[in-house]
């Protein structure tokens, strides 16, 4: 199950970063502070997202090291801590997709199959001549499409 | 699902810009029309080359992200490949266009030529029709400018048409080593000057 998507730009800005669940952790209750008004998961996923930035950064400038063709836009498994692991895609416009999820088993085809309707759907978004390049992405619509895409995800790689 | 638009939809459209732009919201201040037209043209160029590059391998360095505005998104722009590319191999590239699509239907008002000294007819000639020309250039440079810069690379582009119909020399420089040149070049871009960016640009590479 999905648990966070991101988007973070080229100076490592968050651009979006929307959450799919409510609160699943068992060991915490809901009556742990809030911290200027964020949750305290909502800011344990900004916390996953911003350390999985600096695997992308390492595996974008080690290219021999961790064995990866250099050219390729997903970049697999990022980091598998915890209870979740976090994949990563990099664009040739410097964009990071960042995808959160606490399934034990996920196909690399599904993954790659996810980012590619993510970038569709963000190239949309951005396309938008309202859109502030370098500002977050306020689009309703986006967020919509963001939300089917993972839906479908879940349903696709369940079987 | 591609959707289409008619390309004199398209041409129409920029004319009425530079139109508006010079003529109507900046009426005396050709300057600041085109600084205006430059940075509309740098927002398309931000979107247009996300869109463009969503299916492609990552670029390895700055060449291959060069070669890719040079090729594919030229020829998605203007519907034709660039006709010759030209480098000093120190940050320099000049882009040579001989029939270009956007201002193949523009003429000059063959009025303006008449009334021009006798003594260097054609050399005036050029030069009216080249200010004429010169804030219509503007757009294409910022989207070249802007593609660029959203793929990391920050540069100065500047643009030059000789004879009519359409033979545009685009030129830009990267930046970060030439820092003091960018800045002549910029100066030098204002509607009496093309000229002379042209000539500044071809000493660098010549």
């Amino acid at each position: 199950m999905i648990v966070c998507v991101a988007v973070v730009g080229h100076q490592n800005n968050p651009l979006y970063i929307q959450s799919f669940t409510k609160g699943d952790d068992s060991l915490l209750r809901i009556s742990i502070l809030n911290v200027e008004g964020c949750s305290y998961h909502s800011l344990k996923r900004h916390h996953i997202v911003h350390c999985s930035l600096d695997v992308v950064d390492e595996r974008v400038n080690n290219p021999k090291k961790s064995g990866l063709i250099i050219n390729e836009t997903f970049l697999g498994l990022l980091n598998p801590t915890e209870n979740y692991k976090v994949y990563g895609y990099l664009t040739n416009t410097k964009v990071k997709f960042i995808l959160v999820t606490t399934d034990l088993e996920v196909r690399d085809v599904d993954a790659r199959v996810f980012f590619g309707r993510f970038h569709t759907a963000y190239v949309d978004a951005v396309s938008n001549p309202f859109h502030i390049p370098g500002k977050k992405i306020t689009s309703r619509k986006f967020a919509e499409r963001v939300s089917t895409i993972v839906k479908s995800f879940g349903l696709s790689s369940g079987g | 699902m591609v959707r289409e638009v008619s390309e004199s939809c398209v041409e129409s459209l920029l004319a009425e810009i530079v139109l508006s732009y010079c003529s109507g919201f900046y009426a005396n201040k050709p300057e600041l029309a085109a600084r205006r037209i430059e940075a509309i043209g740098f927002q398309v160029g931000h979107q247009l080359s996300e869109r463009y590059t969503m299916d492609r391998p990552r670029f390895t360095d700055n060449l291959d992200a060069i070669k890719f505005i040079c090729k594919d998104f030229w020829s998605e722009l203007f519907k034709k490949q660039i006709d010759n590319l030209k480098t000093n191999h120190r940050g320099t590239f000049v882009l040579q266009d001989n029939r270009f699509r956007w201002l193949a239907h523009m003429s000059v008002d063959p009025s303006v030529q008449a009334s021009g000294n006798i003594q260097d007819p054609s050399a005036m000639a050029e030069n009216k029709s080249a200010q004429a020309t010169g804030m219509h250039l503007y757009f294409p440079c910022g989207i070249i400018r802007g593609a660029l810069s959203n793929l990391g690379i920050e540069c100065a582009v500047s643009a030059d048409i000789s004879n009519l119909p359409a033979s545009l020399c685009l030129a830009f420089i990267i930046l970060m080593p030439l820092l003091w040149l960018s800045q002549n070049l910029f100066s030098s871009i204002s509607l009496q000057n093309a000229d002379y960016a042209a000539l500044l640009v071809q000493s660098i590479i010549f």
